[in-house]
């Protein structure tokens, strides 16, 4: 038995289907007699140059352990499926128990970018109450001017 | 005091670390420059070439 990592880089426009990619990837581990410590999901993340005229790549870490024989077997048949972009498997003398700091990174543009959809939501309905108190206080402003120049002519 | 994050072991995965030690072209610093220790250099070199696989880092700045 043997530690291993399983980094995979997904073809970017599959990535709704990541899903069932998991799902068929682990089967094929269980499959194999291989024990699943850690799946990290990291998502699309930008390439440092393009592969196979991809240029953002969906990424996935597993961390495993199992026989290396049958890790032969797994990547012979990892090797001719379409999906996958590049993939790598490297053995590891140890498992590290704390998420990768890419994947806490991943988490973290996550959060912040639902926040911001929720903050822009938010703000959006301020900008639109914004936008009509403007228009009323340009109004009321247009007419106290109006009153002054009525109010100067009658003077005159 | 050096200027560099060294941390307790390198990991390819930790892009932040290993780009402290690629020149802007993409080439792996050698220890003269960065004051690595011998033992230090063989391992982040290995993790830098892995990183480059992967893609994490660039093999040079020339990529299109």
């Amino acid at each position: 038995m043997k530690k291993y990592e399983a980094v995979i880089i997904l073809n970017p426009n599959l990535s709704s289907k990541v899903d069932i990619f998991i799902k068929d990837f682990t089967k094929l581990l269980l499959d194999n007699s291989f024990k699943i410590f850690k799946s990290e999901d990291i998502g699309r993340k930008q390439l440092a140059y393009s592969i196979n005229n991809h240029n953002k790549g969906h990424y996935l870490i597993f961390s495993i352990e199992g026989n290396s024989l049958e890790l032969i077997n797994i990547e012979n048949k990892i090797k001719y499926d379409d999906s996958i972009v590049r993939h790598l498997f490297i053995s590891v003398k140890e498992h590290n128990e704390n998420n990768s700091s890419l994947f806490t990174e991943s988490m973290k543009k996550q959060k912040e970018q639902n926040e911001n959809y929720e903050e822009k939501a938010s703000n959006h309905n301020d900008d639109d109450l914004a936008k009509n108190n403007k228009i009323s206080g340009s109004v009321t402003s247009e007419k106290e001017l109006n009153s002054d120049k009525e109010e100067q002519v009658d003077d005159e | 005091m050096s200027k560099y994050k060294l941390p307790k072991s390198f990991d390819y995965k930790d892009i932040e670390v290993l780009k402290q030690f690629i020149t802007e072209t993409g080439k792996i610093m050698p220890a003269r420059v960065t004051g690595v220790s011998a033992a230090q250099q063989r391992k982040l070199t290995r993790h830098i070439k892995i990183a480059r696989f992967l893609a994490f880092l660039p093999y040079t700045d020339m990529h299109n």
